[in-house]
Order: structure tokens, then C-alpha cells, then sequence
């Protein structure tokens, strides 16, 4: 008995340390060795440290585990915790994540700022209820149109083959509504569809633009903010209360550090590949204010009966364009 | 979200300074002294000698400025250097700088078109690319080699990493003429680019893939780095850790010693057994 007891008590020494070390499994697109790779992971060895080993994060760079959605799948089923995923890739478990990436709402980076101050804790809280925790989002910039002719007019796309995400449902209502009927493809597909002439018209960052080299395959950039791109990391709500109270203060703390440089660091990058992108030779054209604010009342009109169907709240989409509004009034008053 | 490709191209560099075509007068010592290094078993030796060569080339340089097989032979040792014996980033940044002003003076009064396009969007210099001569070669492989050790360097800054299709364009082109150029070294650069962009996105590192198994045919499997960067980048950007682990070791279990590929085999299985202790999968 005695020493059935010491082994009971020996097993309770060595297995506490053990059941008390949680691995949280993060996937994400970056590809290991990217700056956004090397953030996390000396985040993760920070949290490691603080810890005590008690949590630790692996990670699954380079997009192994799929795209947004197989990611989200993934945790669905408790095969990863956490995921690195954009706001269009979230709206299928928060609708309203996807609110900043709407077409044709912001002007500048002015109003980015002022609806974000206020409008981050809304999705961050909105993916909350969701059951999954989200620790900052971070910049992914805006997505402009990059093609082969000068676009400035909507009649100067009714002859370009213009690529949409697949899936994306508002753009091509929109671009349907103008008249044009956008070629929907898979991210995979776009480089390939650029070469072979399937697509000759993209939108995307300036970063993704040169990090995928799709701006070896266009001349012209439109200077009008399409949407606004960003990207977080969420985990379930689930695995983080498994954590003690001081380790998940830990994760948190660290996390949102970490998200919130990465945010800075790539309003910068942005700006510094835009001037890349001139600099290899894109010529930038500027539509006319009346074209810009024809684009914008047509998105608005098609945006308002999308939200009538209930693909998204209209509440935030009003509140978004209120603090918009309020920003650009502001800007036209200095 | 943030996406700076990593090239890690560095100690790629170090063979392809194995210098041939150095003046006359010069010759045999640079070549003596080039395979010296190359052979050399202990990395710091060259790492603390080196620079005497490279100032002894400079002056070399500054006497005969337009001398073709001086300035490759300038491109090579400090791109080398630069990418395979310099930690330092702001270092790294000018000697880079300097290998690829050596290289575009040994080239462009031969491909004066190209270099004109060398600024212009990626058609244009693709014409002019398509339009020189097979026996420029070396001129373009060494121009290429140095301007992806300069993009390297300067990864931080988008204008560098916006260039990297351009100098993948240059060793597509050396690789077109003379799949084995260098013993396999092109096909291990190509390799290396290929395998940045995850399938996710759009990359196709199944392209990458072939390059390193033709880097390593080519090379008749002694160079090491071949194997190194292949499990590298390759490997671990498409997550098999069988394929990773099973090249390293290969690589540890390899004997180094091989004409022209010593020191970067010694250093390649140096990088081997930290790979290894990675906890990366």
C-alpha cells in the first residue's frame, strides 16, 4: 500500500509539470523568415520564457494548413487553436469582420485611423462572442487596381479581365452592377492567370503586389483606395481558458505587443512599396473626384441592399461611414 | 499582412567565386589564392584573410578600371564575402553595394541595352534580356548572383525585393544556355527563389524543387549546400520534415572535402547540424 501510494505521488510530481504545458497551434500564410514570421515567433519565445514553459506556441507557417477557410476549419475541429486570418476570411464566422474591407469606403489613411480608434474594439469584441480571441488587428493596407491600360473610368474596364477572390461576393455584385463581369479565381491561380492572359487586372496591396511578384505582369495603378485590408490572430476562446489567469494575462499582453508593431511596421512597408512600385516603372493614374465619388455611391447603393439580404450588419456599416464622414469634414476644415 | 520574402542566398556566393579569368599578370596568384580559400577546411581562416584580397584587388582595379576579368573577379570576392563571411547587415549592405557596381562595369559595356533596361518595368528588360548574346554568360551570371546578394542584403527595403523577378529572370536566362553553368550553382539560386512563395499563395515551389535536385545532379552531390538550402527552403516552406531531416544528414555525414567546394561544405554542414536542432516542425 505504502508504496503504491509513493509511486501515486511520484507519477502526481512528474505529471504536473507535463499536464500543466499547453502548446497552442497557430497557422498562418507567411512564410517562415518573413518579418511578420519572426515577430511571432520571438513573441512565442517570450511567452515560452514568462511561462515558464507552461505555454508554448507552434506555429504553421507558409500557408501549410490551407487557405482562411481551411484554417478556420481546421480549428473547428480542434486540429489548431489559433490562426493568423484576413478580414474577409473571418466574415464567415463574424459577418461585421469584414466592415473595412467594403469597397469604396475609405479615402485615406486619416479616416483608417479614425474609425479604427473606434471601430477595432467592436470586431474584436464581435469575434469575441464568436469564441474566438482576437489580440490587435494588424494594417494590411489598401488594395488598389493594377493593370495593363490606364484605368480612370469605369468605361476603361469594360474591356480589362479583372480578377476577384473566389467567393468574394460583394465585388463581383459590384463590378456586375457596373457592367463588367469579373473572372473569380483563387488566390493559387492569379500569378498563372496573369501569365497565360486569362486575368490582366488585379487588386491587392502594394506589398502583396511585389511580394507575389504580380507587379511584373501590370503597368498602370490606380490611385483609389479599394478597400482596406487587414489581418488577425485569433484563437478560440476555448483553448485560451484553459490557461491559468497569469499565463493567458501573458499570452495577451505579449500577443498584443506584438500586433500592435506589426500594424505600425506595415503602414511603413506599404508606403515604402508603393515608391517600389513607381520605381520600377508603374505609371500611377488619378481618376477625376466626380468619377471617385461615382464609384463610391454605386458601392453604397449595392452595399445597402446587400446588407437588406443580412450579409452584414448595416448598424456598423452606418457607424463606419459616420466616422468617415466626420474624419473628412474635419480634413476639409484644417 | 506583411510579406518580405527571405533570401537567404548568402553563402551561395562563395563558390561562385571560383575565379578563372583574372588579367595576366594577376592570374595565377588570384587563382592560387581563390582556390587556397576555397579549399580551406576552417571558415575563420578565410574569414580573417580575405579582406587583404580584397584590397589587393581593389588597388588591382583601380590600376586597369575597365579590365573585364579583374572586375568579375572583384563581383565575385565581395559579393562572397559580403553574403558568406560578413554577419553585420550595414556591412553587408556595401559590400553588396560594391560587387554589384563591379559586376555592372565588367557587363555593361558588352550589353549596353540590357543595362539601359536594367531600371525599366519587367517587359522591357525582359526584350532587352532575350536580346544578348549566349557568350555573356558569365557576365550575366555573375551580374545576377551579385544583384540577388544585394536584394538580400537590403530585404528590408521594397525597391530591393521589387528587383528579386529581375535577377531570377538573369539565372532563368544563364540556365536556358547551360543547364549545369557553374556546376549546378544557378539552378541552386533559382531553387532558393522558387521556394519562397508558399502554394497558398500562388508560388509554385515544385519549380524550386527541380532546381535543387538538378543543383545536386550537376554538382554530382558534393555540394553540400545544395542539399542545406534545399531542406532549407524547400523542406520546411512546404513542411516535410522527412525530406528536411533525412538532406541534413546526409549532408553531416558527407565528406567536406571537395576541389572548389571545401570551405562552403564545411560551412554547409555547419548550418546542418543547427537546422537540426530546430524546433521547427
Amino acid at each position: 500500500m505504502l508504496t503504491r501510494l509513493f509511486t501515486l505521488v511520484l507519477l502526481a510530481l512528474i505529471a504536473l509539470p507535463l499536464s500543466a504545458a499547453t502548446t497552442l497551434k497557430i497557422a498562418t500564410l507567411a512564410p517562415d523568415g518573413t518579418s511578420w514570421m519572426k515577430q511571432m515567433r520571438s513573441a512565442a519565445k517570450q511567452i515560452e520564457k514568462e511561462t515558464e514553459g507552461r505555454v508554448k506556441l507552434r506555429f504553421y507557417p507558409g500557408g501549410v494548413m490551407g487557405n482562411d477557410n481551411s484554417v478556420l476549419r481546421k480549428i473547428r475541429v480542434g486540429q489548431l487553436h489559433g490562426g493568423a486570418i484576413t478580414g474577409g476570411g473571418l466574415s464567415s464566422v463574424y459577418p461585421d469582420a469584414q466592415v473595412y474591407t467594403l469597397p469604396f469606403q475609405f479615402r485615406d489613411l486619416q479616416e483608417v485611423d479614425a474609425v479604427r480608434r473606434v471601430m477595432d474594439p467592436l470586431i474584436i469584441e464581435g469575434l469575441h462572442k464568436a469564441g474566438y480571441v482576437s489580440f490587435g488587428l494588424s494594417e494590411g493596407g489598401f488594395a488598389y487596381l493594377l493593370a495593363n491600360t490606364p484605368v480612370q473610368t469605369t468605361d476603361d474596364m469594360h474591356n480589362l479581365k479583372i480578377w476577384i477572390p473566389e467567393g468574394d461576393e460583394i465585388n463581383a455584385r459590384m463590378f456586375k452592377a457596373l457592367g463588367i463581369a469579373p473572372i473569380p479565381l483563387p488566390m493559387t491561380d492569379v500569378m498563372t492567370g496573369l501569365q497565360t492572359g486569362l486575368i490582366d487586372t488585379i487588386a491587392s496591396s502594394p506589398i502583396g503586389a511585389i511580394a507575389l511578384q504580380w507587379h511584373t505582369r501590370v503597368k498602370y495603378l490606380t490611385e483609389v483606395p479599394l478597400a482596406y485590408l487587414y489581418a488577425t490572430l485569433v484563437i478560440t476562446e476555448k483553448s485560451l481558458a484553459r490557461l491559468e489567469d497569469a499565463d493567458r494575462s501573458v499570452v495577451t499582453r505579449t500577443l498584443q505587443e506584438t500586433f500592435s508593431k506589426l500594424d505600425a511596421q506595415n503602414r511603413q512597408d506599404n508606403r515604402q512599396a508603393l515608391d517600389a512600385l513607381q520605381g520600377q516603372g508603374i505609371e500611377f493614374v488619378e481618376p477625376s473626384l466626380s468619377q471617385r465619388q461615382e464609384w463610391e455611391k454605386h458601392a453604397n447603393t449595392m452595399l445597402q441592399a446587400l446588407s437588406d439580404k443580412g450579409l452584414f450588419d448595416a448598424a456598423m456599416l452606418k457607424q463606419m461611414q459616420q466616422l468617415i464622414q466626420a474624419a473628412r469634414s474635419t480634413s476639409a476644415n484644417l | 499582412m506583411a510579406y518580405r520574402p527571405l533570401l537567404s542566398l548568402s553563402i551561395l556566393l562563395l563558390v561562385v567565386w571560383l575565379s578563372g579569368c583574372v588579367s595576366m599578370a594577376t592570374d595565377r596568384l588570384a587563382n592560387n589564392l581563390s582556390q587556397a580559400m576555397l579549399n580551406q577546411t576552417d571558415p575563420e581562416i578565410v574569414r580573417s584573410g580575405a579582406p587583404a584580397y580584397l584590397l589587393l584587388l581593389d588597388s588591382l582595379i583601380a590600376q586597369s578600371p575597365d579590365d573585364q576579368g579583374l572586375l568579375f573577379a572583384g563581383a565575385r570576392l565581395y559579393g562572397a564575402y559580403a553574403g558568406g563571411l560578413v554577419s553585420d547587415n550595414q556591412r553587408q549592405q556595401k559590400l553588396t553595394e560594391k560587387a554589384l557596381d563591379y559586376a555592372r562595369r565588367g557587363l555593361c559595356p558588352e550589353t549596353p541595352e540590357l543595362c539601359q533596361a536594367l531600371g525599366a518595368p519587367f517587359e522591357k528588360f525582359s526584350l532587352a534580356l532575350a536580346e544578348v548574346d549566349e557568350e555573356e554568360i558569365e557576365g550575366i551570371y555573375l551580374y545576377a548572383t551579385s544583384w540577388a546578394g544585394w536584394i538580400q542584403a537590403h530585404s528590408e527595403a521594397w525597391s530591393a525585393v521589387a528587383d528579386l523577378p529581375k535577377a531570377e529572370a538573369m539565372l532563368q536566362w544563364v540556365t536556358a544556355k547551360d543547364p549545369a553553368y557553374d556546376n549546378g550553382r544557378a539552378q541552386l539560386y533559382l531553387g532558393v527563389i522558387g521556394s519562397q512563395v508558399p502554394p497558398t499563395l500562388g508560388g509554385r515551389p515544385e519549380v524550386g524543387r527541380q532546381h535543387f535536385e538538378n543543383a545536386i545532379t550537376y554538382s554530382h552531390s558534393r555540394d553540400l549546400m545544395a542539399k542545406v538550402e534545399y531542406a532549407r527552403h524547400y523542406a520546411r516552406l512546404v513542411f516535410d520534415k522527412p525530406l528536411h531531416d533525412r538532406l541534413l544528414k546526409e549532408v553531416l555525414e558527407a565528406d567536406p572535402v571537395a576541389d572548389g567546394l571545401t570551405l562552403s561544405n564545411v560551412m554547409a554542414q555547419q548550418m546542418a547540424a543547427k537546422l537540426l536542432q530546430d524546433d521547427y516542425f
